[in-house]
C-alpha cells in the first residue's frame, strides 16, 4: 500500500497541474536560478559574490536555489509538470538531451553565437550541444587521468619523470607497482573507478582511446561489437582477473569519497583514474606521496582520448518570461574571472583555455597539466535516452568485469540492449 | 424525538470530515491516480501529458527480464529475513518477559533500531560493511579472510538481510512480548499439573494463545520488506549487475531516472497485488 501511496502522490503531483498546459517560468521580475550540488564554497561564492554582483550590473533580482544532486532531476521534473521550474537551470549534461528532446529548454545557440571570446571557450561549448545545437553553456570542466605517485614509482625502481605513454605501458607499470601478500593484493598497481555509472566512464576512457564509439555518429546504433571496444573490455577485465590483477577495488565506491580516503592518497593504490581537477587536493592531503598527473594514454596507434567535458552548466528554460536577462545571468557567470573563481570554489577544471595563465592554475604544474590536456576530452553521447543505455550497459560491463560473462558475450548483451533503448525511444 | 439523533449524526460525520478528506485527498486519490496512470504513458517532462496506452505497461512486465528479476529478488529478500526476524524476536521476547535485572535496559536496547531512520541506520551498516569496516575487522581478529560484502554478488542481498534482520528485531519482539502477555497464566499452570514439559507448553498453550498477534507480525513484516527500498539504496544502488535491485528500486529508478511514470505506476500494482496476496495467505494460514 505504501508503494502505491508513493507513487500515486507522485504521479498526481507531477500532473495535478496537467503537463498538457504549458509550464511557465516565474513572473517577471525574479529571476529564478536553480544550481545543482551543495558545496559551501561554491554557495558562498555564489550567493555573496557573484549574485550580488550581476544584480548591481543588471538591476535584475535574482534568486539562487541550491539541489542537491541527488534530487535534482525528480524535482526538476516535478517542477516543469506543475509550470514552476526556475528561468535558469543548472545541471549536468546527461541531462539535456532528454530535456531538448521534450522541448523544455532554449536552443541557445544565437545566444552563443553573440559571445565574446568563443575560441576560448572551444573545448567546453561542444559537449554541450545536442544535435549541433547549443542547449546547455558549461561552468566547468572534468577529465580523467591518472594521478600517479612518484614516491611509489621511485620505489619500483621506474621514474617518474617519464611517466607512461599507452595503455599497455600503464598496464606493465601497474604490475611492477602491484605489491602481493601471498595471493592477495595489499597495494593496487592502478585502480580505476568501478562502481555502475564509474565503470562506464572508465570504460568509455578506454574504449575512445582504442579508437572505439558508444553509438554510431548519428545516435541511431550501438557500437559496441567493434574489435576496439572488445580489446578495450578485455583490457578492463584483466586489471581485476588472473595472477597478474593489479586492481583490488573491483565495485567499491571510493571515487566519491573525501580526498584522504582516496586509495592513491592512503598509500593502498600508486595509481588512480580520476577527476584531474581533484589532483589539488588529493596533493594537500598526502603532501608526502609526490602526486602528480600522468598526460593522458592512447593504446598502441590511437591517439589519446579520455572521458571529459562540461561536468555541468546552465541552460534556460523554454517557458521562462525573461530569456534575455537569463542569458545575461549566464554571460555574467561565464566572463573571465567569475568562471575562474567559481571553477577555483569548486576545485574543478576552468572551461576558458586563456586560464591556464591564472595564478589558480600556473601556481600548480600538475594543474597546469590538466588544463593542457582539456582538448583530448571526450563526452558521453548527447542523446535522449542516454542515462538509460548507460544503466544498461553499465550492468554488462559490470559482470565482464566480475567474470561473469566473457568480454565478447557482455557487449553483445549490452548492444542489444542499447538498440532496444534506441528502438523503443525511451 | 428524532431531531437529537440526527444533529448527533450530523456532529459525528463532522469531526469525522477532516480525517476522511485527508484519506480521501491525500491517500486514496494518489492511489486512484496512480492505477489510472499505470494504463498511461506518461512523462512529466512530457508537453502532451498522460497517453491512454492500455494494458501495454502490464504486458511489457511480462516480458522484461528486469522486473522478473527484481520480483525474484523481492521474494527471496522477504523469505530470508522473515524466518529470522520473526524467530529471533520471538526467543527475545521469551527471554525479556522474565523478570531479571537489567530486563528494562535489555528491551530499550534492542527498540532503539526501530526508532532510528532506516537511511540512516543503512548508512551506519555501509560503515560496517565497507572493506576497512567492524565485520571484516572481526575476521581478521578471528584469522579469517575478508569479505566485499556488499559488492559481491554472492553476499550482497545476505549482508542487506543481515542488516534488515537486526533492524526489525525491536519492534517485533515488543509486539510479540505483549502477545505472551496476553496468554492466561493458569493455562500454563494447568499444563504443568497435566506433566507437560517446557517445550510442550510452548508448542500447546504459547504458540496458540500468541497466534493472531504472530500472524499480525508477519503480514506486516511480509508488507514492509517487500517494500524495501531505502537500505537497498544506500548500501548497493541494487548492484551488483542488479542482484539485489528489488522492485521498489527499480520503481525509482523508472519513475525518476528514466521518467517512465506509466511503467513505474504498474510496477507498483503488480507488487501490491504480490503483497497483498502473500498477506491473505498468511491471514488464511492463521484461521486454518
Amino acid at each position: 500500500m505504501r508503494t502505491l501511496f508513493t507513487a500515486g502522490l507522485l504521479a498526481l503531483v507531477l500532473t495535478a497541474c496537467s503537463s498538457a498546459a504549458p509550464s511557465g517560468g516565474q513572473p517577471p521580475g525574479k529571476l529564478t536560478v536553480w544550481f545543482p550540488g551543495n558545496s559551501e564554497a561554491e554557495m558562498k561564492l555564489v550567493k555573496e559574490s557573484i549574485v550580488p554582483a550581476f544584480e548591481k550590473a543588471s538591476g535584475a533580482d535574482v534568486e539562487v536555489t541550491y539541489v542537491d544532486w541527488a534530487e535534482l532531476s525528480p524535482k526538476l521534473n516535478a517542477a516543469f509538470a506543475a509550470g514552476t521550474a526556475p528561468d535558469v537551470i543548472g545541471h549536468g549534461v546527461a541531462a539535456t538531451a532528454d530535456l531538448a528532446a521534450n522541448d523544455r529548454i532554449e536552443d541557445l545557440t544565437p545566444y552563443v553565437a553573440k559571445l565574446e571570446g568563443r575560441a576560448d571557450l572551444a573545448a567546453a561549448l561542444p559537449g554541450g550541444q545536442v544535435g549541433g545545437k547549443q542547449y546547455i553553456v558549461p561552468l566547468i570542466m572534468t577529465l580523467r587521468m591518472i594521478v600517479y605517485s612518484g614516491a611509489d614509482f621511485k620505489a619500483a625502481g621506474l621514474d617518474p619523470e617519464v611517466p607512461p605513454e599507452t595503455w599497455q605501458d600503464v598496464r606493465a607499470a601497474a604490475e611492477k607497482l602491484t605489491e602481493r601478500e601471498g595471493d592477495k593484493i595489499v597495494k593496487a598497481g592502478l585502480v580505476l573507478p568501478s562502481n555502475p555509472i564509474g565503470i562506464q566512464q572508465s570504460y568509455g576512457t578506454l574504449l575512445w582511446s582504442n579508437g572505439g564509439e558508444f553509438l554510431s555518429p548519428d545516435g541511431k546504433k550501438a557500437t559496441l561489437d567493434t574489435p576496439q571496444a572488445l580489446a578495450s573490455l578485455e583490457f578492463f577485465a584483466g586489471l581485476y582477473q588472473g595472477a597478474s590483477a593489479v586492481d583490488n577495488t573491483l565495485g567499491a565506491t571510493w571515487a566519491n569519497s573525501p580526498p584522504a580516503e582516496q586509495p592513491i592518497v592512503t598509500g593502498a593504490a600508486a595509481m588512480q583514474l580520476s577527476n584531474a581537477g581533484d589532483i589539488v587536493k588529493y596533493q594537500a592531503a598526502a603532501p608526502d606521496r609526490d602526486l602528480r598527473l600522468m598526460p593522458p594514454p592512447g593504446f598502441h596507434g590511437h591517439g589519446p582520448r579520455a572521458f571529459g567535458g562540461p561536468a555541468n552548466g546552465l541552460m534556460i528554460n523554454k517557458d521562462s518570461r525573461q530569456k534575455d536577462t537569463a542569458w545575461q545571468f549566464i554571460a555574467h557567470m561565464m566572463g573571465a574571472d567569475t568562471s575562474l573563481s567559481y571553477a577555483e570554489a569548486l576545485g574543478a577544471l576552468p572551461v576558458r583555455a586563456s586560464s591556464v595563465d591564472s595564478p589558480y592554475i600556473g601556481q600548480n604544474a600538475e594543474l597546469r597539466k590538466a588544463v593542457e590536456a582539456l582538448p583530448v576530452n571526450h563526452a558521453n553521447p548527447n542523446v535522449p535516452g542516454w542515462v538509460r543505455m548507460r544503466d544498461a550497459m553499465g550492468k554488462s560491463l559490470e559482470m565482464a568485469l566480475h567474470g561473469k560473462l566473457p568480454a565478447a558475450e557482455a557487449l553483445k548483451r549490452a548492444t542489444a540492449d542499447v538498440d532496444k533503448i534506441i528502438a523503443t525511444g525511451s | 424525538m428524532r431531531r437529537a439523533p440526527d444533529r448527533r449524526r450530523l456532529f459525528g460525520l463532522l469531526f469525522v470530515l477532516p480525517a476522511a478528506l485527508y484519506v480521501a485527498i491525500f491517500q486514496l486519490g494518489p492511489v486512484l491516480y496512480g492505477l489510472v496512470l499505470s494504463f498511461s504513458r506518461y512523462s512529466p517532462l512530457s508537453r502532451e501529458g498522460a497517453v491512454f496506452v492500455g494494458l501495454d505497461n502490464y504486458a511489457a512486465l511480462l516480458d522484461d527480464p528486469e522486473f522478473v528479476q527484481a520480483l525474484l529478488v523481492t521474494g527471496r529478500y522477504v523469505l530470508q529475513v522473515l524466518p529470522f526476524t520473526v524467530g529471533i524476536a520471538l526467543g527475545l521476547a521469551l527471554l525479556a518477559g522474565k523478570a531479571f535485572r537489567g530486563v528494562g535496559f535489555f528491551r530499550t536496547a534492542l527498540y532503539i533500531p526501530h526508532i532510528v531512520s532506516l537511511t540512516a541506520v543503512s548508512m551506519i551498516w555501509l560503515w560496517i560493511y565497507s572493506e576497512q569496516g567492524l565485520v571484516n575487522d572481526v575476521l581478521a581478529l578471528l584469522g579469517l579472510p575478508e569479505q566485499r560484502w556488499l559488492v559481491s554478488e554472492d553476499a550482497a542481498l545476505n549482508a542487506a538481510s543481515a542488516m534488515r534482520v537486526w533492524k526489525a528485531l525491536g519492534s517485533n519482539m515488543v509486539l510479540l512480548l505483549a502477545g505472551l502477555h496476553t496468554v492466561p497464566r493458569e493455562l500454563y499452570e494447568a499444563a504443568k499439573v497435566d506433566g507437560a514439559g517446557r517445550w510442550a507448553r510452548f508448542r500447546h498453550v504459547t504458540l496458540p494463545g500468541i497466534r493472531p498477534i504472530l500472524t499480525y507480525v508477519v503480514a506486516m513484516d511480509v508488507i514492509y520488506l517487500a517494500q524495501g527500498f531505502p537500505e537497498i539504496f544506500v548500501l548497493t544502488q541494487g548492484g551488483p549487475y542488479g542482484s539485489t535491485t528489488t522492485v521498489n528500486y527499480l520503481i525509482y529508478t523508472e519513475a525518476f531516472q528514466y521518467n517512465e511514470m506509466g511503467s513505474a505506476s504498474a510496477m507498483a500494482f503488480v507488487l501490491f497485488a504480490f503483497i497483498a496476496g502473500f498477506t491473505v495467505l498468511v491471514i488464511r494460514g492463521r484461521k486454518s
